[in-house]
């Protein structure tokens, strides 16, 4: 768990969401593929090598998503806004 | 062009939304805050798990259908065999049928049973081995025509799937009644010369001179 915890706030979280996008991209491709050219490898790879390209995707942007909420949290507080003198309230 | 199922419209216009949300992204490079959250959450999740689906639902289909069975080199002349209205194949005559229509391939060679299914597509699957990674891709058509069959006998018990051997029109049938075990136990095949004919003009086991005639 705390390796994990490692992993996640060391894990580039805007680098690994653009890769997770252009890997997106290109399973939405291969999916799409079958259907525009629906022959024998267009449609085995529809099914199977683009859905693991989408699932790799998927993952990796939940953990990015998970590295992103845990890194704000591990950095240190912001301190309070300073009260000022003249508020106005008597 | 192929008919476009709504699977298929369902596959594009996901692709198409899921699409435009990540090159938005990319391009943009916005800040990562929930609303963006949310949004790579359709484009990387709710959408391409629709389009998977949607796709998969189309490729099932799709692999049922005689024109797809027909789209290796090797398959061809079946094809053009089942679309010949003058042909009086088996094959041919059950692809005229309207409950075998362009799915008549598949209904036939399927496995039937609780596993027939995913049995039927694993079996397509070694199809898919054999013509791209196997030699069938390379094969000429005469060779394959020669040289390629099926991987096990034909059981009867397809034909019996819809053909079934327990109603009058069946037993009143003096050859069927005869040879009713050697039926069950596939000694006889429905799809045989002294029977109701070859499956295919090119079956591997009737006379030289009839398979010249094709």
């Amino acid at each position: 768990m705390n390796r994990f915890l490692k992993l996640l706030a060391k894990w580039p979280t805007e680098k690994a969401l653009r890769v997770c996008a252009a890997l997106g991209l290109v399973a939405l491709a291969l999916m799409c593929l079958g259907v525009v050219d629906p022959r024998p490898l267009q449609v085995v790879i529809s099914m199977s090598v683009s859905q693991a390209f989408g699932g790799l995707a998927f993952i990796g942007f939940a953990l990015s998503i998970a590295a992103d909420v845990a890194q704000a949290r591990m950095r240190p507080a912001a301190p309070p806004p300073e009260q000022s003198g003249d508020s106005g309230a008597s | 062009m192929h008919e476009l199922s709504l699977a298929a419209i369902l596959t594009l216009v996901c692709a198409t939304a899921a699409a435009l949300i990540l090159i938005h992204y990319l391009i943009r490079r916005p800040k990562l805050d929930a609303r963006v959250r949310m949004r790579l959450l359709f484009g990387l999740g709710v959408f391409p798990m629709a389009t998977a689906a949607a796709s998969t639902a189309y490729g099932m289909h799709r692999t049922t259908e005689r024109s797809f069975c027909g789209s290796c080199h090797v398959m061809s002349k079946h094809e053009a065999d089942v679309d010949d209205p003058e042909s009086t194949s088996l094959a041919s005559r059950h692809g005229r049928n309207k409950m075998f229509g362009a799915a008549n391939c598949y209904i036939c060679h399927a496995d039937y049973g609780m596993l027939g299914y995913p049995l039927t597509k694993l079996n397509g699957m070694k199809h898919v081995y054999h013509y791209y990674i196997g030699h069938y891709g390379k094969m000429p058509l005469e060779q394959a025509l020669k040289e390629i069959r099926v991987n096990k006998p034909y059981p009867n018990s397809n034909c019996m799937q819809c053909h079934s051997g327990e109603l009058d029109s069946f037993e009143n049938v003096r050859e069927h009644r005869a040879l009713q075990q050697d039926l069950l136990t596939n000694k006889v095949a429905c799809a045989s010369a002294g029977c109701h004919g070859y499956s295919h003009p090119f079956n591997k086991d009737q006379p030289a001179e009839e398979h010249a005639q094709r």
